[in-house]
């Protein structure tokens, strides 16, 4: 059973007659998620709209009927009514009331969707395509909003955690025969809730339930396991399909229900029945406990034995198969707690070598360290930094040269670093300074002190290799995103969204003015919208293929060469 | 001088996020807090090291320590530096309102980032008076003193005192400097900073020596008594401290500085400090257990010295 993810939200209007744009500002109370009862696997297609019978007052919980009318041709799955504010499953119907000016409930799925295509070549031949896309809600609940983004070894596998505490993974369809243009798409496999939102009676805290890294690990056998952590608890998760069921219980019936013993007069043997396939997801072991400060990063060891979760003064090595116990392996919390001067920003394991890892931190160094020389790994082995532009110093230097995300490249030779405004690609035999650094978005150096009024200074964006390490990418303001070729230096920015892309449309690089004239197509920094904002991305580790996450929707880019 | 008022914004604006981040889903959190703090001491750096570094080492009574901008006049009351009504709350907040008496220039150390708590106190038109600017200043300078002899329960932006809190004994501006856990010894022990024309000390800043106050058990709000009775010892110490360190003074005070902000939050930070019940719970996020949590919920006080004041932990309830 798949859970989707809907949206819910109060809007006035004629059930029947309620369009999009009805939807946005007029709605009143946004409703927290609820999970249709019956819904297939690998349902859809693009998003559905779906109105509804309308149903009691904002702040109750709703009665859902599926309306006769559907924006799509949505008919696989079906909403059942549930929940009724009186308690009775019986729906509402349109003659309650439903007069001009009524509150309709409508629901919206969140329906991944398809691929788009794009190049790094600007040729004209090369074409760049870009499909239907998730929607973007305009109301988007906060839980909605995907926190993290990652590709399974293979690439088959999509995995995205949201503030809701929620992974939703995505699979990708096998090719057929019949449809070669289009490789395949990403549809929803399953989806369940990782992680809840918990209270620290000690300490009088809540613990958010935001998802805050995923890390798949490699497949061993026919279930995926991953990773999800939030700020304080790791969870390794199985994800397995089951497409058959026994039948023929002896002492269960059809129901399950226990048969008295005394009534069964012939045995039989229970046979493994075909079934729609189900993917479940079960908790297979939880690391508590060990962390008093928010976890940050997780990354799983090249021995596949072992991984590493970090916070923000220490890391500890965890074996999977000990969930209460760990080794702390760095630990930079000064004794007294007044010296405290940098912080742990993000950390990952070599991907060859078992015995290296590095770690970041918030003055803007990376620290490699090497699990061999002692047990606890306060002294680093190398230490990469790259001296401060005095030119540059502002009041901000100090969290701008914050490094947000550290990522080894796939060859193991290079690291690369995201600070706000850089992204920087460091060679692991040289620590004074890195090889290369791409200017992200360099316009933002005279706006610091609004983006620090406005929190946006304190945005943490990833960046990510591509199978081949010759590229690179990370996110934006205004749902940009950029990549940058390390061979030929070229490097493109481009848009997520779908105001400006129609479906199967071609990508078309953006670009922002810094002053002058602006150019048509061209948008100027001052119009750039900072509450879109794209922090998570990935990359498929062999393909072209890249998921982009646009606040609370998944983008899924491909690259079509022909 | 539009650093200067550039320093302020964003003092302000950092403090504004301090506060706020109290109540942040989650629990406070460390890394942004740190960063914060290094803006918060970068604009306080900046704000002191004003266009006329010399006159903070003018001597006593009548230096115009204050920027030059602002018209210096030893009046009493907040006089509206920037132009800003003063702010009638924060006299309010405060027990003991003592009309703060103007401070002729504001001797804040070079090195002292310390936005401009010291300055406005000193009056003379000196630095912020605007309402919830110098509220922000005093929170500052609360956030500051490790010790700050925190008014109970108002919150810290409310506190009157904040002209009169930023006024160290030693007219340091609050915060890095304070050694923390030297209880009960000058706080400005380290303090260079030049001797304060007119020590008037304001009455009992809760700011001042954050250690006396505790020990003067200046519970609910600045207790007027020790402070001044306090500054005359200071002003001795002060002198004779004259000299900055330069850079090693530099380097403590900055640390210092980070470190009070952080005992602030008093989450994550296995802080010195600890707090009478009821206070400042909801920053004890991330606190480390065990030995350092005597009490579930608490931020426990490394340096059992600091056990004693009540000022400090009151000023954790506000925050």
């Amino acid at each position: 059973m798949v859970t989707l993810r809907c949206q819910l939200g109060w809007a006035k209007g004629m059930p029947g007659s309620l369009t999009e744009t009805d939807i946005g500002p007029s709605v009143v109370s946004p409703l927290d998620r609820v999970t249709p009862p019956s819904c297939k696997r690998q349902m859809m297609g693009p998003l559905s709209f779906i109105t509804m019978n309308w149903g009691a007052c904002p702040g109750h919980t709703m009665v859902l009927q599926p309306s006769e009318r559907h924006n799509r041709d949505w008919s696989h799955g079906r909403l059942g009514p549930w929940c009724s504010p009186t308690g009775s499953p019986a729906p509402l119907s349109c003659e309650t009331g439903c007069g001009e000016g009524s509150w309709i409930l409508v629901c919206r799925l969140l329906v991944p969707t398809q691929v788009s295509l794009l190049s790094m070549e600007e040729d004209i031949d090369t074409r760049k395509i870009n499909n239907s896309f998730l929607r973007d809600h305009s109301y988007a609940t906060e839980a909605d909003i995907i926190s993290t983004v990652e590709f399974n070894h293979t690439g088959e596998l999509l995995a995205t955690g949201d503030k809701g505490g929620r992974v939703v993974i995505f699979q990708r369809e096998q090719e057929s025969k019949n449809q070669v243009h289009r490789r395949g798409e990403y549809n929803v496999y399953s989806t369940f809730q990782s992680h809840e939102p918990e209270f620290d009676y000690l300490k009088s805290l809540e613990i958010e339930e935001k998802i805050n890294k995923i890390r798949w690990l490699p497949q061993q056998n026919a279930a995926y396991f991953l990773l999800s952590t939030n700020d304080k608890t790791v969870k390794l998760w199985k994800v397995s399909e089951r497409d058959k069921r026994p039948e023929g219980y002896n002492l269960k019936d059809e129901e399950g229900r226990l048969r008295d013993p005394a009534t069964i007069t012939t045995l039989r043997v229970p046979v493994l029945r075909p079934m729609d396939l189900m993917v479940e997801a079960t908790p297979r072991r939880v690391f508590a406990n060990a962390h008093t400060y928010h976890i940050n990063s997780i990354s799983v060891n090249s021995d596949y034995e072992t991984y590493m979760s970090a916070d923000d003064l220490r890391i500890n090595l965890w074996n999977f198969e000990i969930t209460n116990q760990s080794f702390n392996i760095v630990d930079i919390k000064p004794a007294n707690m007044e010296e405290l001067t940098e912080v742990i920003t993000a950390a990952e394991f070599h991907p060859h070598h078992c015995n290296t890892f590095v770690y970041s931190s918030s003055k803007g160094t990376i620290r490699l360290c090497d699990m061999r020389a002692s047990a606890l790994c306060d002294r680093h082995t190398k230490f990469f930094e790259e001296p401060e532009d005095p030119s540059n110093r502002s009041f901000f230097s100090e969290i701008i040269s914050s490094i947000s995300d550290v990522k080894f490249s796939h060859s193991g030779r290079y690291i690369m670093t995201r600070d706000y405004l850089t992204v920087k690609v460091w060679d692991l035999n040289m620590e004074n300074r890195p090889i290369e650094t791409y200017q992200v978005h360099d316009y933002l150096r005279s706006k610091l002190c609004s983006l620090y009024e406005n929190d946006c200074i304190f945005d943490k964006f990833e960046c990510v290799w591509n199978g081949s390490d010759s590229v690179i990418m990370t996110g934006s303001y205004n749902n940009f995103f950029r990549m940058f070729d390390r061979n030929t230096k070229r490097d493109v920015t481009l848009e997520a969204s779908r105001e400006n892309s129609k479906p199967r449309a071609i990508l078309k690089p953006r670009k922002v003015c810094v002053g002058g004239k602006r150019r048509k197509d061209e948008i100027s920094v001052d119009s750039l919208d900072f509450s879109k904002k794209i922090l998570h991305t990935a990359w498929h580790p062999s393909e072209n293929i890249i998921a982009v996450a646009a606040t609370n929707n998944l983008y899924i880019f491909q690259d079509k060469v022909n | 001088m539009e650093f200067k008022l550039e320093a302020h914004r964003i003092v302000s604006i950092s403090l504004g996020k301090i506060y706020n981040s109290r109540v942040q889903r989650g629990g406070i959190k460390l890394h942004k807090n740190l960063l914060v703090s290094l803006v918060l001491r970068s604009a306080r750096q900046v704000y002191l090291s004003d266009p006329c570094p010399g006159l903070y080492l003018a001597g006593p009574a009548g230096s115009p320590a204050a920027p030059p901008q602002q018209p210096g006049e030893p009046a009493a009351g907040p006089p509206a530096g920037w132009g800003e009504p003063p702010p009638p709350a924060a006299c309010a907040a405060w027990p003991e309102t003592e009309p703060q008496p103007e401070r002729p220039a504001d001797p804040a150390p070079p090195r002292v980032g310390a936005a401009e708590p010291a300055a406005p106190v000193t009056g003379a038109g000196d630095a912020l008076r605007a309402g919830e600017v110098e509220e922000a200043e005093a929170a500052w300078r609360r956030v500051e003193g490790p010790r700050e002899a925190a008014e109970g329960g108002a919150g810290v932006f409310a506190g009157a005192e904040g002209p009169r809190g930023a006024r160290r004994h030693c007219g340091c501006p609050p915060g890095g400097e304070d050694r923390p856990g030297a209880l009960g010894a000058c706080p400005r022990v380290d303090c260079r900073c030049a001797p304060r024309p007119a020590e008037d000390e304001p009455p009992a800043p809760p700011a001042v020596g954050p250690r006396k106050r505790g020990a003067a058990g200046v519970g609910g709000g600045p207790a007027g008594g020790p402070a001044p009775g306090s500054s005359p010892l200071k002003k001795p110490r002060r002198n004779s401290e004259e000299q900055p360190g330069g850079a090693e003074e530099e380097e403590e005070m900055e640390t210092g500085n980070v470190a009070n902000l952080i005992s602030i939050f008093g989450s994550s930070f296995s802080g010195l400090l600890r707090k009478s019940p009821g206070g400042g719970r909801e920053e004890a996020e991330g606190e480390e257990s065990g030995p350092e949590a005597a009490e579930p919920g608490q931020i426990c006080c490394d340096k059992p010295v600091l056990r004693d004041i009540n000022p400090w932990s009151t000023a954790i309830v506000a925050f």
